[in-house]
């Protein structure tokens, strides 16, 4: 199976302050990762190394045969590797059609391949084609989700990299969210999914890796995951030692 | 002594010179409040050679246009392009030096300033402090025409309608992809990045387009203002104010800011003295920006530059 | 010293107007370094603060026959009564515009010089002003200059007490952090207004002698690139550092002899020197290694044993309630009516997933966020709608998620930075270094070094606060909040980049710190250090409280697991 993404003993920090201390992740062409563990447990950070905002400090990623591990953030949107941040960072001053527009930044299309992008968007989220003239900032949580989700779906990803989607949503929308995830992932879209709500993660998931404290403690397939001692340690078990 | 009929007809008319007078001038001012704002979007510095980047402008074109008699539309284009180049060059060694620094620092305020100084004294140095006087470009003149008792020149009529349409014009640019761009690295340069857009590319044009637009705002100051070298300065100090009214960001705020500066400026030459220009300015200023820090039309609006 | 009486060996008329021109030159940049080194406030208009006091002193000295010295205590009046006139609204906006209303102010100032013909005799200036006299004895050029040499020697002292005490680190404080400053209850506008009032102050005094050495005065002497000078002279000497402009005006007057044939292209060469220094040695002449040897160390030099009891106890013990918190930024509902209560003495926990509203409500409490409906109350006070640096007044200190300390200051002042407001000693008294300002400096340093015993970082007190690992400065941020002597501290999220060996540490402190009748609220992800030391523990999620109580019974809760894990919702959520 081709590995599209290869992270070989990552390491990644601010400062003084080392955050990764040694990771190793493969995500096969096609496939859907889920990366789960508590606050403060690195997830973000390495999603921000994989796209570029973080320089590693050490160890290797290879997306798709290149080597992009200290890449401009930029070079890697091209490669097709797209990271959905967390707290959805829309450009709120600007309308939903404006931010799915500057989403195709930097491609160079047909008019009939730019139609045929917005239909795609449009067609998995109906809402955003109703609203496309509204300021982003004024949309819902869950609608501005959606926006940012359809500005990355823009540049077509092979990679697309979906950090904490279901932050601060209502149930509802998380599982439309999820579905639209779904989705793309049978189109032919390899999924990275961190997320804190880990039973919804694994049951979407194929497989999963486990990550405390800037390190991997579990990885699997996602179905034997769920509910395991393992992840239930990750999350709130420091505690139950205590007692 | 004056009949009451003649007294009316006299303010009115005095009216209408003040009338058109400020909009002759917050037209220039509008347009240098523009330039400002076209740097100041995706970078934050408020850059301090502006106004000595119009006086190039205003100057440069004035030599060409008199000295060596090129036609109008070759000495814009080369002013533009010319200060368009050392605007970039600015930003290479002035801006980004400091910036990649400290990313909220505010050394840019004396480098800025020290580039003001280099480029007035230079530019002082090689001509001197004779004014240049520009006539107007063919077929407009500077000729008081008289339409229904009020005095304007041709070249007022051109120069108030073609900032209108420039104004317009940078809008609809800050439409296009780039502009939206221009504007989303402005909002959060994170997401920017994200998007696959280069924060740092885009400063670099804006700061070229910012200093093209200041040289062809100062081309078009020459016929009204006179080049000079001693213009840098003063039209900082305007330039400021008209953007920092109107709205950091705004090009409609930069207009009705600009017009209502021009406005005050003429009628406080009428009433009391041009001596007090600078001081009406600033207490427009202070009373604006303590009401609305953010300027009259404040960055809530969707669409800005 | 022995420069300052060099000048007079030489037997020249001419070397004494220059030394007396760079004395008035260095007075200005002294005052300026305070308020654009220290404090962060480029001012392109100080040479408009120098003509006011000079126009007031040539003005009175010569229309009403005014003593010199009356004369430059009006100017010294006119300069700063008219230049805060323009700076209490001017520095309310952020630090750029300011630079640029600086510089329309010095425009207005020379303009109305020229306007106002009547009283200041408009283009042709001032001629012929009297030399100053004492008793009946007009003083000598020499006298003039060494009476110029106690003013400047005094004003420098005076502000290097200044600098030494609480005020200075405030102003570097607003300067570099200023969240850091409001937590730590310095109100950025007041200590930004006092910085400035020196300065201009200083800049009159100046303006006098200026009028009175060169006896004709024009609106043109005070232009523009006067005040850029200014700028020069610091630069070159290095901002904020106290011998910064004395060694910059200095190299500045050295510079035209330099320069020899090029004098004509003097301002040109300013230009590119200014430019060249802020690219390449931002630091000035002070930051070449030559000179940091001048530079005063912080020597701790203090061991008088102080009852460390009465340095942890807060001011007051006191209560937090808040009720019914209601804020939404842009659409997004981020609390939707949160109460809560904290105990003095007793530590609360508030955890909950991302984006539920912790730290929002974190900085409702400290003042940073105002809400939109409901009540912070302080024992008996409601600060909802307070500032920042004013809730910190009434005894909140906070920590930050990311360690918000002033790199370049020392641990130990890092710390005492904190004690701000529990100083009393005014801005007037501190100059004048009475007995009151020299034992709050004691016990604030005392104070200080007895917290950084108590967090353990006492061996590290002299050390610059940047050096230090991410853990350390947490810890020092913790001993910063502890300064205020605060009824309610606030922890954000202390635990993240701590060892394990750091947590033990932490934990312990925080234990010890609610023991003296401090209330403690920490936001926190490590379930682990919120089981240990918390009384109680409050959930929030999505913006609302889910559950509360005790330890025990909120980790037992079904629904706290829920919402931290996600298990709701698997399709029967419509």
């Amino acid at each position: 199976m081709n590995m599209l993404l290869n992270v070989q003993d990552l390491h990644v920090g601010y400062g003084h302050v080392a955050v990764i201390q040694g990771i190793s992740i493969n995500i096969p062409e096609g496939g859907f990762v889920a990366i789960v563990g508590s606050n403060g447990s690195g997830k973000s950070t390495l999603l921000r190394a994989l796209s570029g905002l973080l320089k590693p400090t050490a160890g290797s990623i290879v997306f798709g045969g290149l080597l992009i591990s200290g890449e401009t953030p930029s070079k890697i949107v091209r490669s097709g590797l797209l990271h959905v941040a967390e707290g959805r960072r829309l450009f709120k001053n600007q309308s939903v059609k404006d931010n799915l527009d500057l989403g195709l930044w930097g491609l160079r299309l047909s008019t009939v391949e730019v139609a045929a992008r917005y239909d795609r968007v449009y067609s998995l989220f109906p809402v955003l084609h109703e609203r496309r003239d509204v300021r982003a900032g004024i949309l819902s949580g869950g609608q501005q989700q959606m926006l940012a989700l359809g500005q990355a779906l823009m540049q077509q990803p092979r990679l697309l990299m979906l950090d904490e989607p279901s932050l601060g949503l209502a149930p509802a929308i998380i599982d439309q969210l999820f579905d639209a995830v779904v989705s793309l992932r049978q189109e032919g879209t390899t999924i990275l999914l961190v997320e804190q709500m880990v039973e919804r993660a694994l049951q979407i998931a194929d497989t999963a890796y486990v990550m405390q404290n800037g390190l991997i403690i579990g990885k699997g397939p996602a179905a034997e995951l769920q509910g395991s001692e393992l992840v239930r340690n990750a999350y709130l078990g420091s505690f139950e030692d205590t007692h | 002594m004056y009949s009451a009929k003649e007294l009316e007809t006299s303010d009115t008319l005095m009216f209408f010179d003040i009338l058109v007078s400020g909009l002759t001038a917050g037209s220039l001012y509008c347009l240098v409040a523009v330039s400002f704002n076209i740097l100041y979007q995706p970078t934050k510095v408020f850059n301090f050679a502006q106004g000595d980047l119009v006086m190039l402008g205003s100057m440069g074109s004035a030599l060409l246009l008199t000295q060596w008699n090129w036609p109008w539309w070759v000495a814009l284009l080369a002013v533009m392009v010319a200060v368009g180049v050392l605007t970039l060059v600015e930003e290479w060694m002035a801006v980004a030096p400091v910036l990649s620094r400290h990313s909220h620092g505010t050394g840019w305020i004396i480098t800025t300033l020290a580039v003001a100084m280099i480029i007035s004294n230079v530019v002082g140095k090689v001509w001197g402090v004779e004014p240049i006087v520009v006539p107007a470009p063919l077929p407009l003149s500077n000729d008081m025409l008289n339409l229904e008792g009020i005095n304007i020149s041709s070249y007022q009529i051109a120069l108030i309608l073609l900032t209108l349409a420039l104004v317009f014009g940078v809008d609809w640019l800050y439409h296009s992809l780039w502009g939206k761009a221009a504007l989303a690295v402005a909002e959060d340069r994170d997401a920017a990045l994200l998007r696959g857009i280069d924060p740092a590319a885009i400063s670099r044009w804006s700061f070229a387009f910012g200093g093209a637009f200041a040289a062809l705002t100062g081309y078009l100051a020459s016929p009204v203002l006179s080049a000079s070298t001693t213009l840098g300065g003063i039209l900082l100090l305007k330039g400021f104010a008209a953007a920092a009214i109107g709205g950091l960001g705004s090009t409609r705020g930069a207009l009705a800011a600009g017009y209502m500066l021009g406005v005050a400026e003429a009628a406080c030459s009428v009433w009391l003295s041009p001596g007090y220009h600078n001081t009406v300015i600033l207490i427009l200023v202070l009373s604006v920006l303590l009401v609305r820090p953010g300027g009259l039309v404040s960055s809530l609006e969707a669409r800005t530059v | 010293m022995a420069l300052v009486l060099l000048p007079l060996l030489f037997n020249g008329q001419f070397i004494l107007f220059m030394a007396t021109q760079a004395l008035v030159m260095m007075l200005v940049a002294i005052g300026l370094n305070l308020l654009t080194g220290y404090a962060g406030q480029v001012s392109i208009g100080h040479g408009a603060l120098v003509g006011l006091g000079a126009y007031t002193t040539a003005l009175l000295m010569k229309d009403l026959q005014w003593s010199f010295w009356l004369s430059a205590l009006a100017g010294i009046f006119v300069a700063c009564g008219t230049g805060l006139i323009m700076a209490l609204p001017a520095l309310r906006l952020s630090t750029w515009y300011f630079a640029l209303v600086t510089l329309t102010f010095a425009q207005v100032v020379t303009d109305l010089l020229v306007e106002w013909r009547s009283l200041t005799h408009g283009f042709s200036g001032v001629v012929g002003i009297p030399a100053p006299s004492l008793n009946g004895h007009i003083l000598s050029p020499v006298q003039v200059y060494l009476t110029l040499v106690v003013c400047v020697v005094l004003v420098f002292l005076a502000t290097r007490q200044l600098v030494n005490s609480r005020f200075g680190r405030g102003m570097v404080a607003a300067r570099d952090n200023p969240l850091a400053a409001s937590a730590s209850g310095v109100s950025l506008w007041r200590i930004k207004l006092l910085a400035f009032a020196m300065s201009a102050g200083i800049a009159g005094l100046a303006g006098a002698f200026y009028a009175v050495q060169k006896t004709v005065i024009t609106p043109e002497d005070f232009s523009t690139d006067f005040s850029i000078f200014f700028l020069l002279c610091i630069v070159v000497g290095g901002q904020g550092k106290l011998l910064g402009p004395v060694v910059g005006t200095l190299a500045f007057f050295l510079l035209p002899e330099l320069l020899g044939p090029l004098q004509s292209w003097r301002l040109l060469i300013y230009g590119v020197l200014l430019l060249i220094l802020m690219l390449f040695a931002p630091q000035g002449l002070m930051g070449l290694p030559f000179f940091k040897r001048w530079q005063k160390r912080v020597i701790v030099d203090v061991d008088i044993q102080f009852d460390s009891a009465i340095s942890l106890k807060p001011v007051k013990n006191l209560d937090l309630t808040i009720k019914d918190l209601h804020k939404h930024f842009d659409g997004v509902k981020a609390l939707q009516g949160c109460s809560l209560f904290v105990k003095a003495g007793r530590i609360h926990a508030l955890i909950g997933p991302n984006g539920s509203g912790k730290t929002t409500t974190l900085n409702a409490i400290s003042g940073f966020i105002r809400p939109d409906s409901g009540q912070v109350m302080i024992g008996t006070t409601d600060v909802s709608s307070l500032s920042p640096y004013q809730v910190a007044q009434h005894g909140v200190g906070r920590t930050f998620q990311t360690p918000k300390l002033l790199g370049d200051m020392s641990v130990l002042d890092n710390v005492r930075l904190g004690g701000f407001m529990n100083e009393h000693a005014t801005a007037f008294e501190v100059v004048l270094n009475l007995p009151r300002v020299r034992s709050d400096d004691l016990a604030s340093k005392v104070q200080a070094l007895e917290l950084l015993k108590f967090v353990g970082l006492s061996s590290r007190a002299e050390e610059l606060a940047g050096e230090l690992p991410h853990g350390q400065q947490r810890l020092v941020e913790i001993a910063r909040a502890l300064a205020g002597r605060p009824a309610l501290l606030l922890l954000d999220e202390p635990a993240a980049g701590l060892s394990m060996s750091e947590l033990d540490r932490l934990a312990e402190l925080i234990e010890a710190i609610s023991k003296h009748g401090t209330a403690v609220l920490i936001v926190e992800h490590h379930l682990g250090l919120i089981a240990r030391i918390s009384q109680s523990v409050t959930v929030f999620d999505r913006g609302q409280v889910l559950a509360e109580g005790s330890v025990k019974e909120v980790f037992k809760n079904p629904e706290v697991a829920r919402a931290y894990m996600g298990r709701e919702g698997t399709g029967d959520s419509m």
